[in-house]
């Protein structure tokens, strides 16, 4: 399933194309103004809808295989109404089931809202083997919000992610049962039944909002770093050159795979009509889900990373006010066909990266719209951009497979 | 009003910031501060300085004080103290605790209740009370805060935190020296008492313990700890009684000195 791709330079970038889902809830009531996260009332949450959302939603991703996308994403968020997927697993395997060819990329589960995390490693394992090996496997320290919503501790949050991880990483490649003794795990028996399909693990993505420890932990174990939007495009620029500066710092040249770029996209038959079916469900996202995705809980973020961080924060997408502004940074790829298609390629270009992270739906964005988006994407935009991106011919193609064939 | 002089002090933990002044009285007066790291400069401790010894360290995360990769919880921060008051070469002292500071004192209090000759409470959280929660501190706009913090809204340092407001949706116009000191502090803070919320589950049963004679000062206007925290603490604790201050908030050692500070010495004794 990893096969390696065939040798050449990292100057033919690969790309591989992921359909991302966020899966919002599209209807809070226009009365209601305050934030989407933790406190937002889960009364206003219509359990009927929310099944119609799902089962939608799971099309939508379902979709892009037919569509021949390389990948589909799902991640996890709590007590919130920006994406109802607590369980991004939950939908993984649904996905396992559903598709036969795409990557399931999990990006990723909040590691130490898991406890204990073999947990983790076990439900990793299950959608490996039910999806044949196509489980790319993202763990995250978790969004601040997700600290107020567990009450967990957040001066504890980067240390309880790093020995997760490492407890996960040996649940799948030493043989068990063994114990493992940590700071924040002590367990006596590990001994993950099931293990993954890929060996010695499936690829491993790490999101980020450019945080210095992620960067140079991504880099330190030759992972995938995937940045998160909603941000001017100028920050991705100078994410992903620190990524770039970490791998050198490690000793090795950054694969482009290593870099993924998340970015809305809407595509429709002329500019002005994407721009006029798409921009009131881009400010349902931007004014009534992100607000309250941005909190900091004390001792989250080192502070020499907070300093980094804050450097960006004017640039963040809840500060937007304009389309100008939003056309300006590149918050979202949004035009006709030609347009989109010049825009990610100077983007891919420009910031060297081997995955693109399409999120198609945004908002409220009707499935309708969603649906024909998809569809110009995959018929008008991708085969252009696999035409200037050849790599990514080979859906297989995974980090860690290339990482082996250069050594 | 004598001025403390700033020492530094190799702490189990890591080299700690310890402010001190004065001498005379019948124990030294150990000054543990809240989450705003108060100490250095503070009028109170000046005050308590011209007729007592006034030992004021600084938490690790405040100040310059290192060590606090070393703390994960209350118990880890009684210990601290602890270790603090040995190398201190203070077999005994009196405590005086604003807030975190004074549910500091009491963890230690009730381990090490020979350490401690007399002890004032002022605004202490440490306990849980189900129909009296602790307001929450975490996440909050400094200008929401402030109010609670302060009974006057035109105290210097209120006025600040309502003129913070508005900069946290760009955060970069913020110059980052002001931000990280903040930022040090609140992490320490949220080691302590992030979950459970500002309080140790076993305290109330080992209250007990403490021998000290304790005053718990409740200020009227605290927007932060319900009164009943203070009547919780005067009743667990065998020989204490608690006063209320008036026009007095959270932060009442910082606005209202004059008064705490003749609390603190009627108590103490001289």
């Amino acid at each position: 399933m990893t096969a390696a791709l065939p040798s050449g330079s990292t100057q033919e970038a690969p790309v591989r194309f992921f359909s991302f889902h966020l899966m919002p809830y599209p209807d809070l009531p226009p009365d209601y103004d305050g934030p989407a996260w933790i406190t937002c009332p889960n009364e206003l949450f219509d359990p009927r809808l929310g099944g119609d959302l799902y089962n939608r939603y799971i099309d939508e991703l379902v979709y892009a295989e037919e569509l021949g996308f390389d990948g589909v994403c799902v991640n996890e968020h709590h007590q919130n109404a920006y994406g109802i997927m607590p369980s991004p697993n939950l939908i993984a395997s649904i996905l396992a089931r559903l598709t036969s060819r795409v990557r399931i990329a999990v990006v990723g589960n909040a590691l130490p809202l898991y406890d204990p995390p073999t947990r983790v490693a076990e439900e990793f394992a299950m959608i490996d083997c039910i999806s044949g090996g196509r489980l790319i496997a993202g763990m995250v320290v978790g969004g601040g919000p997700e600290y107020y919503s567990f009450s967990l501790n957040p001066a504890h949050a980067r240390e309880r992610f790093a020995e997760a991880h490492d407890l996960i990483l040996k649940v799948w490649t030493e043989p068990g049962p063994f114990e493992f003794t940590g700071k924040h795990y002590k367990l006596r028996y590990v001994n993950s039944w099931p293990r993954p399909i890929q060996q010695p693990h499936p690829e491993i993505w790490i999101p980020g909002v450019g945080s210095l420890e992620t960067l140079e932990f991504v880099a330190k174990h030759h992972y995938a770093y995937m940045g998160i939007p909603y941000f001017h495009i100028n920050v991705f620029e100078r994410m992903f050159a620190m990524m770039r500066d970490a791998c050198q710092k490690e000793g090795y040249d950054a694969d482009p795979l290593q870099l993924g770029w998340l970015v809305p996209i809407f595509v429709a038959e002329t500019d002005a009509e994407a721009r006029r079916r798409y921009e009131e469900h881009f400010w349902y996202f931007v004014r009534r889900l992100l607000p309250g995705i941005n909190i900091s809980p004390p001792g989250y973020t080192s502070v020499r990373s907070v300093e980094n961080i804050m450097k960006n924060a004017g640039t963040f997408a809840l500060n937007l006010e304009t389309w100008d502004e939003v056309v300006e940074g590149q918050y979202a790829i949004v035009g006709s066909p030609e347009t989109v298609t010049e825009l990610l390629s100077a983007n891919i270009e420009r910031l060297g990266v081997g995955n693109l992270l399409g999120l198609f739906q945004l908002g409220t964005l009707p499935a309708a719209d969603t649906k024909q988006s998809l569809e110009l994407f995959a018929t008008e935009v991708m085969p252009k951009l696999r035409h200037s991106f050849p790599g990514a011919l080979d859906p297989g193609a995974s980090v860690g497979a290339r990482a082996e064939d250069r050594s | 009003m004598t001025t403390l002089a700033r020492h530094t002090l190799d702490s189990a933990v890591g080299e700690i910031e310890v402010h001190r002044a004065g001498s005379g009285g019948p124990a030294p007066v150990v000054y543990l501060h809240s989450a705003q790291g108060e100490g250095p400069g503070m009028v109170l401790l000046e005050q308590l300085a011209e007729t007592r010894v006034v030992v004021a360290p600084l938490f690790p995360g405040f100040g310059s004080s290192e060590g606090l990769e070393h703390i994960d919880d209350i118990e880890d921060a009684a210990f601290h103290v602890l270790d603090v008051l040995d190398r201190l070469d203070l077999p005994w002292c009196d405590m005086v605790g604003l807030s975190l500071g004074g549910w500091m004192a009491a963890e230690l209090a009730v381990r090490w209740p020979e350490r401690v000759r007399r002890m004032v409470l002022v605004n202490p959280v440490g306990l849980y009370l189900r129909d009296a929660p602790i307001t929450e501190i975490f996440g909050r706009a400094p200008s929401e805060l402030a109010g609670e913090l302060f009974a006057d809204d035109d105290f210097p340092i209120a006025q600040l935190m309502r003129a913070m407001d508005g900069m946290e949706a760009d955060p970069s116009q913020i110059p980052f020296e002001l931000v990280r000191p903040i930022l040090q502090s609140q992490a320490a803070t949220a080691k302590l008492g992030w979950s459970p919320y500002l309080h140790d589950p076993k305290l109330p049963s080992r209250l007990r313990r403490v021998t000290a004679p304790t005053l718990i000062v409740h200020a009227r206007k605290d927007g932060i700890v319900p009164r009943v925290h203070g009547e919780a603490y005067a009743s667990a604790i065998p020989d204490a009684k608690l006063v209320d201050l008036d026009d007095a908030a959270h932060l009442a050692p910082l606005e209202r000195p004059d008064e705490v500070a003749k609390l603190v010495l009627g108590h103490l004794g001289d």
